[in-house]
């Protein structure tokens, strides 16, 4: 083949040469980052400008969003030279992403630690040890509830301030319970061996298509119009507190690199729900509550009055409002063998350790652990404030909008287990309720999902 | 690889079909119209999900939902493209895409070349030694270099920049270096020899001589490199996590995500992805063709 | 360029012998010149990849806390922990939908549009547009067109068959997946038939039918083993290709339903990126890699074994 003469062709630019419009392509594409900015070609991102200081403050929920919103309008007004973005991420992806922004150094400079993955942010070093900054401003730590400052504490370093509680109580159906003139009895209780007021209360308030009910000899229980309880595979807002009422642990301790699902008192508690209730067919199906009886379901199922009582968790709560037509309660859940326990769980804003502005950070940090902050949040109705004395603001709301959140209260005050914190918890309880599926489909023995539990905890507790 | 060298088949073959006897005229007028036919069926398989998809996207949520997808736009609307490009930032992902392409595209072409043409026609110690071990790295699959790349990235201090999405594929790739150095390899080696017996330096022979003669493969392996960078996934989604940096595929895919069901802006983001490629390939396919035709097969 | 010369054409070139003198050294620099690009390119985004992600396969790291090493314990705990047994035998469910029906329908393709009849050239066109989709892009409208309610029920509602819901269905799931990617790559693949028929000279075809071999003998004995280069390239790089599946089930279903489409290339995604297991997901990579060079391998020593000699 001989050298041909260049050809002519209607795309002018683009020939003869092709290695002169690569090089001008290349330039043009270099022309144009520079007018998007510096930060994407690594030089540092600058968060400030003339002497204000811009923080990032990362959090995932929609709702509670708006009352931190008021909450960080009055601080930027008390400090003129902070601003605060807040960066809404969604909560499925929340760990990954700071995980993956610490790694890459562009984390935020305060994010909400949901407790699944505190153990796992404590272990990088992700979060800073607040203790000495807590010293030297005097802030009095008695003011929170004492398992909270125990679950976000590592001996005595303290890694947030507490900001907010939760925990575990049930809400029902007051219409129906009307119907029924049931009265739910204050202290149901269940033992061991599956007797108890409870299994009977509960025996009472589920009824069949034709109006019998679970303690009638005519009851059908192929025809259950509604449940009387709904629980979910899942350890903090289901079976976690019937295990912790039977004086079970899901790990032994904080920060433990193994599970103890197999013990004997988890057993109780686990087969309680899954042999006990669901023998009696007083408690939803693991079948009908959703994928891997993860109680998906309930919500709806609760509102079209096919459950009686939804146990869940008081951050619910605006969802049932708005999702429901009848009245609704909130009872206390019942007392076990060890007694009433709920499973309790707080968030805290870490401070990122790599943090370019600690002072500034740290002033947000106290701001949203102090009372006026968390007194916006309590009496909007948004979340429990973390300052036991400040807890009547977010009673009185609900008060005012028809939902009497006593119980939670009750229970706060009562016996409590923590989430369990550890690195790594989060996924290997993801593991746990998969595995623990085909017990609450009634297609394995309890005490052999545990056993598989078990082990698959233990791996990722291990290796994490 | 050939490529889209081959879209215009070369006068001496002809399909098996057409060989041997002569058939009666209703025979071939069956045969012409299920070849019509199939033809037919091609075009609505490969066009209807570009078409449908660019019809949805001019619709609102509740026209897509109603109508039939085939049905075009009766009020066609820009409202999701206002929206993605103002509320979801799809411009700078746009540019961004852009970018990234056009760096990686000019570096790996021209890199790609040079060290095709010093393969092909300079000679140097263990040359043939360096090509197989080019050859043996086309046989490593993404997903074995995606991790320990990231680490390394990580280490650097590049994550999360433009720098990281092209860097990889910029100082060019074993794949278009074969591609290329298999396309110099058929220019006759007088070519060079006398270009060097004129005292051309090397630099000169690539670029002014071989070049210009080689335009064929270079746009391919442009083409080649262009479809690759800007439909690239994986990479780009390891390696960038904030939200200014995204290139249109992950951010495609984020879109999806957070708006599943919300099909008018999922799909019009989708065909701001897709788009910009068809007419990229619009634009150049006769030129590509053309130039194909001119040269031949030798056999 | 034919795609049976590229194949074979290693080994043949030989480096002539010249003189050493200045002028050669000056030469043999630039050569070194103009291979350092890509050579680093190599070197350094291959070459020690490969290397290191073997090493990082012993340790158990989050990129956060100090290194650990476990030795070679990552491997077996991949397939009793992380599902990565299952996650292979999903991929190779994958790649055995796929890649049949997808050379078939580009052999088909090839022998079809391989005709100067009018519009041949224009469909030949057409058959390449699917390749410069998007892969992400593209899945999120074949999720539109699969979704319950979507195009393709629709379709079939009017024909009285309900369909599936595609992709929340275990058993439609991974065909869908691989429906969306022959889609993709049966018009590129085409362009190798192409160029392989092309390379067949017509008196091949005479002298055969000279002989009096019907089309379909034609077809068997001259056609395809002349293609054989073309299928090998195809099937190669399209295996090579499948076994790395990612965009698309990303997309489309994430690994679901349950684990039905959890792809070794996603679940190493999820174990990496996810939950930052350096250790474990480096042990996939490699264990893959060694999978997928297995097959090759395997599929090269089968063709060379039959690959006819080249004409002329």
């Amino acid at each position: 083949m001989n050298a041909r003469r260049p050809r002519r062709s209607s795309l002018r630019w683009f020939s003869p040469r092709p290695a002169r419009t690569l090089a001008r392509a290349a330039i043009a594409a270099i022309a144009l980052t520079l007018l998007s900015g510096c930060a994407e070609w690594g030089f540092g991102g600058s968060g400030s400008a003339n002497g204000t200081v811009t923080l990032v403050y990362s959090l995932w929920d929609t709702h509670e969003q708006v009352g931190y919103q008021q909450s960080i309008n009055m601080f930027e007004k008390m400090h003129p030279d902070i601003k605060v973005d807040i960066e809404e991420i969604p909560y499925g992806s929340y760990q990954q992403k700071i995980t993956a922004e610490f790694i890459t150094g562009g984390a935020p400079d305060l994010f909400w630690v949901n407790t699944p993955w505190l153990g796992s942010f404590v272990k990088n070093g992700m979060l800073t040890n607040l203790t000495p900054l807590i010293q030297a401003s005097h802030i009095n730590m008695a003011q929170y509830y004492p398992q909270l400052v125990a679950l976000h504490s590592v001996g005595p370093k303290i890694y947030g301030l507490p900001k907010d509680w939760d925990t575990i109580a049930l809400y029902y159906n007051k219409a129906y319970f009307a119907r029924l003139h049931l009265a739910i009895p204050a202290n149901l209780s269940w033992n061991a061996n599956g007797t108890g007021s409870f299994v009977t209360f509960l025996k009472a308030a589920t009824t069949d298509k034709s109006g019998h009910n679970a303690l009638s000899p005519q009851f059908n229980p192929n025809q259950v119009a509604t449940y009387a309880l709904g629980v979910s595979n899942d350890p903090q807002s289901g079976w976690g507190n019937y295990t912790a009422q039977a004086g079970g642990k899901i790990i032994p301790y904080p920060y433990a690199p193994v599970a103890s699902l197999t013990s004997p008192q988890v057993n109780v508690g686990m087969s309680f729900l899954t042999g006990t209730l669901t023998n009696a067919h007083v408690i939803v199906p693991g079948a009908l509550s959703g994928p891997n009886a993860n109680g998906n379901n309930l919500e709806q199922m609760f509102s079209q009055g096919q459950v009686a009582m939804w146990e869940n968790g008081d951050w619910n709560t605006l969802a049932v409002k708005t999702s429901v037509t009848f009245p609704v309660g909130v009872a206390t859940l019942p007392i076990g063998p060890v007694g009433r326990v709920s499973v309790f769980n707080g968030l805290i804003d870490g401070l990122n350790s790599h943090t370019k502005y600690p002072k500034q950070a740290w002033e947000l940090e106290q701001w949203l652990g102090s009372p006026q902050s968390q007194a916006i949040l309590g009496s909007g109705g948004y979340v429990w404030p973390a300052i036991r004395s400040l807890d009547p603001l977010f009673l009185k709301y609900w008060a005012k909008n028809g939902i009497d959140m006593s119980a939670f209260l009750t229970e706060a005050h009562g016996q409590v287990v923590n989430f369990p914190v550890s690195p790594g918890v989060g996924d290997a309880l993801t593991e746990v309720v998969n595995d623990l599926g085909p017990a609450w489909l009634g297609t394995e023995p309890t005490h052999q999902a545990l056993k598989t539990a078990q082990t698959d905890a233990n791996y990722i507790l291990r290796t994490s | 690889m050939a490529s889209v060298a081959s879209v215009t088949p070369a006068a001496r073959s002809a399909s098996a079909a057409t060989t041997g006897e002569s058939r009666p005229g209703l025979g071939k007028g069956i045969r012409l119209a299920v070849f019509y036919l199939l033809l037919l069926v091609i075009l609505l398989v490969f066009v209807t999900p570009y078409l449908f998809s660019a019809f949805a996207a001019f619709k609102t949520l509740p026209e897509i939902l109603a109508q039939s997808p085939a049905r075009p736009p009766t009020n066609p609307t820009w409202d999701n493209f206002k929206t993605i490009f103002t509320q979801y930032d799809f411009g700078r992902y746009l540019l961004n895409t852009l970018i990234v392409t056009v760096i990686l595209t000019a570096g790996q072409v021209t890199f790609s070349m040079m060290g095709a043409y010093a393969f092909a026609r300079m000679e140097f110690p263990g040359r043939d030694s360096l090509f197989w071990m080019y050859l043996a790295t086309l046989m490593v699959p993404n997903v074995v270099t995606m991790v320990p790349l990231y680490v390394m990235f990580a280490h650097s201090g590049l994550l999360n920049t433009y720098w990281a999405i092209f860097l990889p594929y910029v100082l060019g790739v074993p794949a278009s270096v074969f591609l290329m150095r298999q396309y110099f390899m058929t220019i006759p080696k007088e070519v060079m020899e006398a270009a060097r017996l004129d005292g051309c330096s090397e630099s000169r022979i690539l670029w002014r001589i071989v070049v210009p003669i080689s335009r064929p493969i270079i746009i391919t392996a442009t083409l080649l490199a262009v479809v690759f960078g800007w439909n690239n996934f994986l990479w780009p989604l390891i390696v960038t996590n904030s939200n200014a940096l995204q290139v249109l595929p992950v951010a495609t895919a984020n879109l999806n995500s957070n708006f599943n069901s919300q099909w008018n802006l999922v799909l019009a983001g989708s065909l701001v992805a897709l788009i910009p490629m068809v007419i990229l390939f619009a634009i150049f396919q006769k030129y590509i063709v053309r130039s194909i035709s001119l040269t031949g097969i030798n056999r | 360029m034919s795609v049976a010369a590229a194949t074979t054409v290693i080994g043949k070139h030989r480096t002539t012998a010249v003189a050493s003198n200045p002028d050669r050294r000056r030469r043999v620099r630039t050569a070194f010149l103009f291979l350092t690009p890509s050579l680093i390119g190599v070197v350094l985004f291959l070459v020690i990849p490969v290397i290191f992600v073997m090493v990082l396969s012993l340790t158990r790291w989050n990129l956060l806390t100090p290194i650990q090493w476990v030795g070679f314990s990552n491997y077996a705990n991949i397939f009793r922990f992380d599902g990565f047994g299952h996650s292979l035998l999903v991929t190779a469910y994958y790649v055995v939908l796929n890649i049949p029906v997808q050379t078939v329908l580009a052999l088909g393709l090839a022998l079809l549009l391989n005709s100067q009849r009018r519009g041949s050239a224009f469909i030949r066109v057409i058959c390449v547009l699917p390749f410069l989709a998007t892969p992400v892009a593209m899945g999120v409208v074949w999720n539109w067109f699969f979704s319950p309610t979507g195009m393709i029920n629709q379709f079939l509602a009017h024909l009285g068959i309900t369909g599936p819901a595609w992709l929340s269905d275990q058993a439609t799931a991974m065909p869908v997946i691989a429906f969306a990617n022959i889609w993709q790559y049966a018009g590129y693949n085409m362009l190798f038939f192409l160029a392989g028929l092309q390379a067949i000279p017509l008196s091949l075809y005479e002298a055969a039918s000279i002989d009096g071999a019907t089309k379909i003998q034609q077809f068997r004995r001259v056609t395809l083993p002349l293609l054989r280069p073309a299928l090998m390239f195809v099937l190669v790089t399209g295996v090579i290709g499948s076994f790395q599946v990612f965009d698309t089930v990303y997309v489309m279903t994430a690994g679901g339903p349950g684990n039905a489409t959890k792809v070794a290339n996603l679940n190493i995604y999820n174990t990496a990126f996810a939950g930052f297991r350096i250790g474990e997901a480096s042990a996939m990579s490699v264990v893959l890699f060694l999978i997928i060079l297995v097959v090759a391998i395997a599929q090269f020593t089968y063709f060379n074994r039959r690959t006819t000699y080249e004409i002329a």
